[in-house]
């Protein structure tokens, strides 16, 4: 039986770090001493901000866009606004999308939906077939990924977002640091910084991550406990990510050795900091227009573009991209 | 321990939505949450345990009779 550290109640979370206990009560204050120390170590808002929460409609967006919702009530010069990406997934993103518009509908939060199908013209669904059948050789989080990324700066921009929240957490982010050393990706992993931009791009939204430093068990309590856990849907196309496989050695070492991922973290921090040092070897070139949609790229024509090209479901773009590869 | 089969007094363990369930007789043995967990194979830092409807740390003790629901903290996607 363990007993809350502080109050002496039944216990809901043990750090295992600093062996202390927690009840309910003391694990939420726990929680939000935690994010807001993120917040201001990092320097994530100013006073007066947009904020556009990135939603899935999963435990860890829906408990960020609570978090903040409740935190902007204490600061007058903060707006909240959610937006959710509708890659097209059947019997998946249907569910997600309802508990996000619950969600949104109980804490009276402005949202938008945008989908890959409005602006693309295709489901992911779709696109998959379509790259299946071209025998392109991406798996299906590449697709959406990179859509995903293209829609939730797009689509925060138009919204007016002056900072764009996603809700990663310390898994996720170290998860995707040891998939980028795996993949020698020294330029992404530079971007797994807590706040990242503004790149030196008028339409590039400044990004945060406020659960930058807090493990995704954390996240998951405090949906548990804040009733926004939703029915337990998995993404059909996560198990052909290899994510998949390292979230399960990591957390197998995180048993056997805890603080394995705040050790990660912190050899993650270091690394960005020495990349910072030597950008130009790391990034190639500035950041750039795309020549066929004007959305910031790191190359002429951007990836989600490249991407509608080599699918072929692009139409009156067509011509120009052909151009542009041609003078390469 | 063993799994049982009969009427035996056991403890049921259940992932939340049904996915996956489990019942173990512990007989007079009461072990911790996260040994439980080990048992069938499962790491405590990938769910969130209720156990009897309250939800409480890797730590808790067990024993047969118990119900224990798990949230699954690796989502997919």
């Amino acid at each position: 039986m363990v007993n809350c550290s502080i109050c002496g109640k039944p216990a809901v979370y043990v750090n295992r770090i600093s062996g202390k206990a927690y009840c309910k009560k003391h694990f939420l204050e726990y929680f939000d001493k935690k994010v807001r120390r993120t917040i201001r170590k990092y320097k994530m808002f100013g006073p007066k901000e947009h904020i556009v929460i990135a939603v899935s409609g999963g435990k860890d967006s829906l408990s960020l866009l609570h978090y903040m919702v409740k935190l902007s009530k204490r600061v007058p010069g903060w707006k909240i606004s959610a937006l959710l990406i509708d890659e097209g997934i059947k019997g998946y993103r249907e569910y997600t999308k309802e508990d996000f518009i619950r969600v949104c509908n109980e804490l009276e939060v402005e949202y938008r939906i945008a989908s890959f199908k409005e602006y693309f013209g295709y489901t992911l669904d779709e696109i998959i077939k379509i790259g299946k059948e071209k025998k392109l050789p991406y798996q299906p989080c590449s697709y959406c990924g990179v859509f995903r990324r293209y829609l939730l700066n797009k689509v925060a921009r138009e919204m007016g977002a002056t900072v764009l929240a996603t809700a990663h957490n310390l898994d996720d982010i170290i998860q995707t640091f040891v998939m980028n050393i795996i993949n020698n990706s020294w330029d992404k992993i530079m971007r797994l910084a807590p706040v990242t931009g503004p790149l030196d791009h008028p339409k590039f939204v400044r990004r945060v991550k406020p659960f930058y430093e807090i493990l995704e068990k954390e996240t998951t309590l405090y949906s548990i406990l804040n009733n926004l856990y939703p029915k337990f849907v998995e993404c059909p196309y996560a198990r052909f990510n290899i994510r998949w496989m390292i979230r399960r050695q990591i957390n197998e070492l995180e048993e056997k050795y805890p603080g394995t991922k705040y050790s990660l973290l912190r050899s993650l921090l270091k690394i960005i900091s020495i990349l910072e040092k030597h950008k130009e070897e790391v990034i190639q070139g500035e950041i750039k227009t795309c020549k066929i949609c004007g959305e910031p790229s790191a190359h002429e024509i951007c990836r989600a573009c490249l991407y509608r090209y080599e699918l072929g479901i692009m139409k009156e773009e067509k011509k120009k991209v052909e151009e542009l590869i041609g003078e390469r | 321990m063993f799994y049982s089969y009969g009427v035996t007094k056991v403890v049921i363990i259940r992932i939340v939505g049904g996915s996956k369930e489990w019942k173990i007789s512990l007989g007079q043995e009461r072990i911790r949450v996260k040994e439980l967990l080990e048992k069938i194979g499962l790491l405590s830092n990938e769910y969130v345990v209720v156990k009897n409807g309250q939800v409480v740390s890797e730590e808790k003790t067990v024993s047969d009779d118990d119900e224990i629901v798990l949230y699954p903290v690796v989502s997919g996607g």
